[in-house]
């Protein structure tokens, strides 16, 4: 199982559905200068240009992913704009082709004789942050259920859907265990969806990163998360141990008050499907900070 | 199949098979292979899926390195990889690319290559390779392993090889990873160069002892040939990889 080979002919899922209530305008804790909504839009910007990037066979996109951006606030849905928009999933080529803008900047990276050289570098720019309204999760993981099921009909085989879920905060709709077992419980002939979440905080609270059991939990709803989460199948558990996580035999795809650094290395586990070098977030070369 | 006369002592006996990946079509295989009976060079070259221009990279690396008469050290290698590599960057420039293009560009081309190049001159048949990347020359006699190089057993593959950048700034730590072996040959004896999922398989094959890959290279037609790995690769038993093969016996001559 999570073994099947992502072509063209057999594309996989991702979906990347985001908390956007209005708690997600607040700062990171220690970090009063940034907002978790900015963070995590830059983070889900990069994240699709990673994906575009693997995709990319020099001049053309091949359409290995079909990619989806949900958020959920004050309504619950596409994040995509533009030519992009109202479209609930969209083959990755097309994402490639429809940024909202691109942005050009310089970065500075080794010449590789000991010196350093500027080099043109693109963000493109898909999602803009939103942080507004309550935090519609239930509504949220039905909309993600029903682009799921459609998608799954014409997709039965190849490697299965993975569903990455950011939030800061509990439903405000009802408890999420039912239907996030439900999306669970969908698939290819590859696997089961793959439903990863990573909670963060604005509380100075220690972070747990991808246990295994639900013991080490500090409440109900942080064991709800946990309950709703996928275990890590083998080629996730490789991809954590390149970025220095520690992840096990049984880990979950699960992060409970989690900082900066663990929403980077979520998105960058979560979208290294099937053993693919996992992205890293700036090149080697570049000159460190 | 094809035979060439090297020299008053030696003969060889030359095939060759490429094939893409089961969903592509053979305009797609990045895998290369370049033969030379002249120099008595051959060469595979993987172009890494992933990168930038891999088909056309991988394809250079083969032909150029097969043309050449030195290269068999590593300085030399070094300085002909980053000539190779900014002819290649040299190429792209004047094109109207993409953000997406244009990003991948930047960080250049990759491929593994492997190159033997043989000395049957005299009495003594020898070869010489290089290799950087998960491509193999595979040194095989009376049906036995002699050397493998630079993987030596099929545990060994992963998807994360170190291999030869057309970006010559990443260098520095990728050169390290050059593999340099010679070798005495025999009558009888057969070199195969292979592509990573090839190389796998057959050094799995040698490991199992279940079969005498240079022997059924040999016995098999193209089409018996192509039949079995289509077959091997749709049930899983073969990486869904193109696959490049060279199979180089080394005869006594007749006259």
């Amino acid at each position: 199982m999570y073994s099947a080979q992502i072509t063209r002919a057999n594309p996989t899922c991702i979906i990347l559905l985001i908390d956007q209530s209005g708690s997600m305008g607040d700062p990171f804790s220690g970090d009063s200068a940034r907002k978790k909504s900015d963070f995590v839009a830059e983070v889900v910007n990069h994240t699709l240009h990673d994906l575009v990037i693997r995709c990319t066979k020099t001049e053309e996109v091949r359409n290995y992913y079909h990619v989806s951006v949900i958020g959920y606030g004050r309504s619950v849905g596409s994040c995509f704009s533009g030519e992009l928009g109202g479209r609930p999933i969209v083959p990755i080529a097309h994402v490639a082709d429809y940024p909202l803008q691109v942005k050009s900047s310089y970065k500075r990276v080794s010449d590789g004789g000991g010196g350093w050289v500027e080099i043109p570098v693109r963000y493109p720019v898909w999602i803009h942050p939103a942080a507004d309204g309550k935090t519609p999760m239930c509504e949220a993981l039905t909309r993600v259920q029903e682009i799921l099921r459609g998608w799954l009909l014409e997709h039965p085989r190849g490697f299965p859907p993975t569903v990455l879920h950011l939030t800061d905060g509990e439903s405000s709709d009802g408890d999420p265990n039912e239907i996030g077992r439900q999306i669970m419980s969908l698939g290819t002939d590859d696997g089961t969806v793959l439903l990863f979440n990573c909670h963060i905080s604005t509380r100075r609270s220690a972070k747990i990163e991808y246990p295994t059991e639900e013991t080490s939990l500090p409440d109900g709803f942080a064991r709800t998360l946990f309950d709703i989460s996928s275990r890590l199948p083998t080629n996730f558990l490789a991809a954590a141990a390149q970025l220095g996580v520690n992840a096990l035999e049984g880990s979950r795809g699960f992060v409970f008050n989690g900082d900066p650094s663990s929403i980077v290395q979520f998105y960058e586990i979560g979208t290294s499907l099937t053993g693919m070098t996992p992205y890293r977030w700036m090149d080697d070369r570049t000159e460190p900070a | 199949m094809s035979s060439a006369k090297q020299s008053t002592t030696w003969d060889l006996q030359l095939r060759q098979l490429l094939l893409p990946k089961l969903d592509q079509e053979a305009s797609e295989c990045e895998d290369a292979i370049a033969i030379d009976t002249q120099t008595c060079r051959f060469a595979v070259a993987d172009g890494a899926t992933e990168a930038f221009d891999a088909r056309n990279w991988a394809e250079r690396l083969a032909q150029h390195w097969v043309q050449r008469k030195s290269t068999l050290t590593l300085e030399e290698f070094r300085e002909w990889v980053a000539a190779e590599g900014r002819e290649l960057h040299d190429s792209w420039n004047g094109l109207t690319l993409s953000w997406y293009s244009e990003e991948k560009a930047r960080k250049g081309s990759f491929a593994a290559l492997v190159g033997v190049e043989l000395d049957l001159k005299n009495e003594s048949a020898s070869w010489k390779a290089i290799a950087l990347g998960d491509t193999c020359l595979l040194h095989c006699r009376k049906g036995t392993l002699v050397k493998s190089l630079p993987l030596k057993c099929s545990e060994s593959f992963n998807s994360a090889p170190v291999l030869v950048a057309s970006d010559s700034s990443l260098h520095e730590t990728s050169m390290q990873s050059v593999v340099t072996d010679s070798g005495i040959c025999q009558a009888g004896d057969v070199l195969l160069l292979l592509s990573d999922a090839a190389a796998s398989w057959c050094l799995q094959r040698f490991e199992n002892k279940d079969l005498d890959v240079p022997e059924f290279l040999s016995v098999k037609s193209d089409e018996e040939l192509q039949e079995f790995f289509d077959t091997e690769r749709m049930a899983g038993r073969i990486r869904n990889d193109d696959l490049a093969i060279v199979r180089i016996e080394i005869k006594r001559s007749k006259s």
